[in-house]
């Protein structure tokens, strides 16, 4: 019963990629839409039919494990193709196939009238299928063939308006970064085959602890699982592509680069606990470097003009939350923030991408303003949004965020550390968010607001766009209820057999009190947007130009690795590959000698020549051996 | 019988193509038959084929020059069978490209092909070296008239050097073959294996003439651009992995001693020609030239596995052989599809092909991701296999190996995007179509290889090397570097070494 749900929640979406891709032109455009929706709804249902099996089950017993054939064998080594259904995957197949199929139908809607809608359906189907994949993967090789091709699939759609340089630019960038992520990974893969002689979860968790007693190998295990993680979550230094990356269609970054892709990182930490927790150092800097990439994505969002890089650095933000949080062993509640933030990061880009739509594709928060009247809904889900994000009570980012602040502060000199980076984070993301908040829907109508919405229309766009956006709304107002602190928590009792979290837990009057240091946080940086930004007329800081420069990171991997690789590419051939190798192949008489009679031969222009040459050939050959004979 | 009929099937092929009186279009029916009964007689091959069994199979064995000890002798074994089914493969699908393209003089370009087609599969199945000799020169001279009457503009250039280089490495070869098979004997499955350098040196120079490996590549670029497309699938697709074989069969495990010895330079003339082929890609001007260093640097990978030498990476090179095979092959029939729809194959005047051309672009940018070996393709599959292999011969010779994998990403993706995106090109005429239905249904086809092959990669990296079953390693044996030796000891003709190392495995 699970292990056949579980296939049907994988390829339910890939049977949908075939439809529309073998449907072509056959196929309505409307149609592919509908596919690719129903096909994740399908998902869900067999990812809850899943759930509900496993519940039943005793805490102790709920995993099962699927194998379906030998995917790479040679005779002494052999991966399977195998799929592990647990709580841990449960809880991101709920969250890819739920949030996926909400933002897939809202594409419907956005996507609509777009030139190649089945291409883009298509590819977001495909995407959702190598997304379950990761995380149904009960093995790190499975597990790596998902992370790919989730890779795949962001570089198709980051690239989906293929005319564009800069969208072009971006998917390539973000496809390569990753591969760095993908290369560190195989190098963990390669150790755990040298030692672990398997790469099935089960069996390289067992030995775990004998596998730990090499320092070395196990620290560069999991600094090559790190890497690829940080890559992929896009985590200081490897975080350049996910800005970039949003020249995709809005639902894209919805999904990918903020709902499920790019948290796949912390899944991966998550995961592979048993051999992070062998590695100590390396996880405190999974810790560290989240804490890093919290605060400077904090700080870049401020400066940034563009809506979609606003709660693009908004996500990075985020993620280093969960990072710190699995850094430090508090697994469910990095995992609690994932699903929440799942919910509210959606509704943000969804709503952000109706304003979008309403605006005619324009992105600058400059040229916005005054939306609260025009778009009332869409203004209320903004607010509900960034309120979760925030973390203001009842909503869900309070809830979720909150346990994070509080196990931080619990875990000695470090925690204490990682706690101060972390309640700035707080100000920083109150500013930045309600600064977004106002720029976009206070103040008044801006020249473009009044162009692209004449008076008494109502721009909300279709229902297949508002009705996802009014879904995730309610999810982000509730979906943190179902953990709160000293009341009750299934959700981390869930989890604990999967990920028991070896972080100090914090006490329930603890963590209350945390939560109103952060709220009062919070409501200050609310304060400061609202004096600075709310009125829209007064004159903004001006923005240091570290931030405008991102922190420079862009231009000195620019300068450190592309422009060597290039040079050296091209002196490779210009210096070398021409004037060494390939002259070299005429200066060879002996070639220049065959190569002349050859050539007479070859003009004579008669068909019979070159069969004389070939029954020639094959003579010589036969008379030179019978001759030495 | 099987296997004499997989030589003699083409030969007469050939004979039939060359004399029949027809138009161009009936003479290209009749080859492309021909093909497709090859490989029908292949897919049976396949069916009965046991690949538990290490020993040669469809064998066949008639004296030929008694005194020496050369035979007429024939059959197929373990990886052999998939080299011969990549060879029937791509040569149906060049044939049928030749055939839509309209090639002239249709009588002398399908039996070249044909003949080709024979010697190819001769030389994957001769267990004599005589034989292998004969017909490793067999295969030659129809491609130095393939590329030199029917190549682009600088054809003659490109022949010259190509026959140079290939000429100079087959003279050697045979001096070696001669030396050798008077001492050790002729025939594969029970000539003494060799302790002499110089041997190894003169057929391991002769391959990698024709892999080619770093430095002895000089002639690949002007053939790989000057041929016509199908003749560049077939060269960079199956001639090279001719080569890779010729390695495996007889320069490995005849000469045990050396290979030894020379693993490190032969790992790392590999190791170079991965990362320096990558970056010669990245920086290629034209469509060609970036798909012809990309094979330079696969074929530096597959080095790598091969000598590297353990269970791991041989049947990951084995793997890896089919998949580059099939991919590169596709690449440059694409490249020819590309070139007939614009005036040119430089980037940097090409481009915005994808708009209105769903198919096309479908087709560049599912092969070029098969070809960056993205996860979850059968080139990666290869490619893991190959690296985790290599890293346990020494973790320094795979970390090229994973540089190369970011690069091939950039090349690839800078080749798809220079096709597909960003405006349309000047030299793209505008009205040229989509991929039409014969197009399709070629480059489909080895497509849905590759794709069949990501499914179950195990199809191939498991069926490679049958005596392994017999002498199971365990876990713990893969790293070892005298175990590594296993691997070898399942080519047939190496049974006095299989003792000796399955001895020391256990």
């Amino acid at each position: 019963m699970i292990a056949a749900s579980a296939w049907v929640c994988l390829l339910a979406p890939l049977t949908a990629v075939l439809a529309i891709a073998l449907g072509g032109n056959r196929l309505p455009r409307r149609t592919a839409g509908y596919l690719a929706t129903g096909s994740t709804v399908i998902s869900f249902a067999a990812a809850v039919t899943a759930l509900i099996a496993t519940l039943g089950k005793s805490a102790s017993q709920r995993q099962t494990v699927s194998t379906a054939f030998g995917l790479i064998e040679t005779h002494a080594f052999k991966i399977n193709l195998n799929l592990l259904v647990d709580p841990l995957a449960l809880v991101m197949m709920l969250v890819v196939s739920g949030v996926g199929s909400l933002i897939i139908a809202y594409s419907i809607g956005y996507m609509k009238g777009e030139n190649e809608e089945r291409r883009y359906f298509a590819y977001i189907a495909f995407f959702a299928f190598s997304m379950l994949l990761l995380v149904e993967a009960a093995n790190f090789f499975v597990l790596l063939v998902g992370w790919g091709l989730v890779g795949l699939s962001s570089y198709l759609l980051i690239g989906f308006w293929q005319e564009r340089p800069s969208a072009i630019a971006a998917a390539k960038k973000a496809f390569i970064i990753n591969a760095v992520g993908d290369a560190a990974m195989a190098l963990a893969l390669f150790l755990l085959i040298q030692h672990a002689h398997t790469l099935d979860f089960a069996g390289v968790f067992g030995q775990a602890v004998v596998l730990g007693e090499n320092t070395w190998l196990i620290n560069l295990v999991a600094a090559g699982l790190l890497v690829g993680a940080i890559a992929k979550s896009a985590q200081i230094p490897l975080h350049t592509w996910l800005p970039d990356a949003m020249e995709g269609p809005t639902p894209v970054s919805a999904l990918i680069h903020a709902a499920t892709m790019v948290t796949a990182g912390v899944y991966l930490i998550v995961r592979a606990h048993p051999l992070f927790e062998q590695a100590p150092h390396v996880q405190q800097t999974a810790a560290g470097l989240g804490a890093a990439t919290l605060l400077a994505a904090g700080a870049i969002a401020l400066v940034q003009t563009d809506i979609k890089r606003v709660i693009a650095y908004s996500t990075m933000s985020q993620i280093g939350y969960m990072f710190l949080a699995a850094g430090i062993g508090a697994y469910s509640a990095a995992m609690f923030h994932l699903v929440t933030h799942a919910f509210f990061k959606a509704l943000l880009f969804l709503a952000a991408g109706v304003v979008i739509h309403a605006l005619g594709g324009e992105q600058d928060m400059r040229k916005m303003g005054g939306l609260r009247r025009r778009m009332p809904r869409t203004f209320i889900a903004m607010l509900i949004g960034t309120g979760a994000l925030v973390g203001l009570p009842p909503l869900a980012g309070f809830f979720s965020k909150d346990a994070i602040l509080a196990t931080a502060v619990s875990n000695g000199v470090y925690g204490k550390v990682l706690f101060a980076a972390a309640i700035a984070g707080v100000l920083l993301t109150a500013l930045y968010s309600f600064r977004l908040l106002f720029l976009v829907f206070s103040g008044e109508e801006s020249e473009l607001v009044k162009k692209s919405l004449p008076k008494r229309k109502r721009a909300e766009g279709p229902r297949w766009m508002t009705a996802p956006v009014a879904v995730l709304t309610l999810l982000a107002i509730g979906g943190g209820w179902m953990q709160v602190a000293g009341l009750w928590h299934p959700f981390s009792s869930f989890l604990e057999e999967v990920a028991p979290s070896f972080a100090a837990e914090p006490s329930a009057s603890r963590e209350w009190l945390l939560s109103a240091v952060s709220l009062v946080v919070a409501l200050g940086g609310l304060w400061i947007a609202w004096a600075i930004y709310s009125a829209r007329t007064q004159r903004a800081p001006r923005a240091p130009r570290a931030l405008v420069e991102k922190l420079y990171f862009d231009r000195v991997y620019d300068l450190v690795f592309y422009r060597p690789a290039v040079a050296v590419a091209h002196r490779l051939g210009s210096w070398f590959e021409r004037p060494v190798i390939e002259r070299s192949g005429e200066e060879i008489g002996f070639g220049a000698l065959m190569g002349g009679r050859f050539a007479a031969a070859i003009q004579s222009g008669l068909a019979r020549t070159y069969v004389l040459l070939v029954a020639a050939g094959v003579s010589v050959i036969v008379l030179l051996f019978l001759v030495l004979r | 019988m099987l296997t004499t009929a997989l030589i003699c099937l083409p030969l007469l092929g050939a004979l039939s193509v060359f004399l029949l009186p027809a138009p161009r279009m009936w003479v290209g029916s009749l080859a492309l038959f021909f093909s497709l009964a090859e490989l029908a007689l292949w897919i049976s091959g396949l069916t009965r084929f046991d690949f538990g069994s290490p020993k040669i199979q469809f064998e066949q064995q008639h004296s030929w020059i008694s005194d020496l000890g050369i035979s007429y002798h024939v059959g197929l074994f373990g990886f052999s069978l998939w080299l011969v089914g990549l060879t029937v493969v791509v040569m149906t699908a060049a044939i049928a490209y030749g055939l839509w393209s309209g090639r002239e003089r249709a009588n002398a370009y399908y039996a070249l092909m044909l003949f080709l087609l024979a010697a190819i599969v001769g030389v994957f199945t001769a267990q004599d070296l005589i034989l292998f000799y004969v017909a490793y020169e067999a295969m030659m001279i129809p491609l130095y008239v393939l590329i030199g009457v029917w190549g682009g503009a600088g054809r003659l250039r490109a022949t010259f050097k190509f026959v140079a280089y290939t000429m100079a490495g087959s003279l050697l070869m045979f001096a070696t073959i001669v030396v050798y098979g008077l001492s050790h004997g002729f025939d594969l499955a029970t000539a003494q294996q060799s302790g002499s350098v110089w041997l190894f040196l003169g057929f391991a120079a002769a391959f990698a003439v024709k892999a080619p490996l770093f430095p002895l590549h000089g002639w690949l670029a002007d053939a790989y651009r000057e041929s016509p497309p199908e003749v560049a699938a077939l060269l960079s697709g199956v001639i090279s992995k001719v080569a890779v074989f010729g390695f495996l069969r007889i320069a490995l495990t005849q000469f045990p001693g050396p290979t030894h010895d020379l693993r490190s330079l032969m790992l790392a003339l590999s190791a170079v020609g991965l990362v320096y082929g990558s970056l010669l890609a990245f920086r290629a001007p034209d469509i060609r030239g970036v798909v012809a260093y990309s094979s330079l640097a696969q074929m530096s990978l597959i080095g790598l596995g091969v000598f590297a030498q353990n269970e791991l990476s041989l049947s990951g090179s084995v793997l890896q052989m089919v998949n580059h095979g099939l991919v590169s092959a596709a690449l440059f029939l694409l490249a020819g599809v590309i070139e007939l729809r614009s005036s040119s194959g430089a980037l940097s005047r090409l481009g915005g092909m994808a708009r209105g051309r769903p198919i096309l672009a479908s087709l560049i940018i599912s092969i070029g991701v098969i070809s960056l070996a993205v996860p979850g393709s059968n080139a990666f599959a290869g490619e893991f296999l190959i690296l985790a292999g290599v890293f346990q011969q020494g973790w320094g010779w795979a970390i090229p190996g994973l540089v190369a994998m970011v690069l091939a990403a950039m090349y690839m993706l800078r080749l798809v995007s220079a096709l597909l995106h960003r405006e349309v090109g000047e030299a793209v005429s505008k009205k040229a179509p989509d991929v039409l239905l014969p197009e399709l249904c070629v480059i489909g086809a080895l497509l849905g290889c590759m794709l069949a092959l990501s499914v179950w990669p195990a199809a191939i990296s498991k069926h490679s090397f049958a005596c392994l079953e017999q002498a199971p390693l365990t876990s713990a044996g893969i790293s070892s570097q005298s175990k590594a030796q296993v691997g070898l000891a399942c080519v047939p003709g190496t049974g006095s070494t299989t003792a000796t190392t399955t001895g020391t495995a256990k």
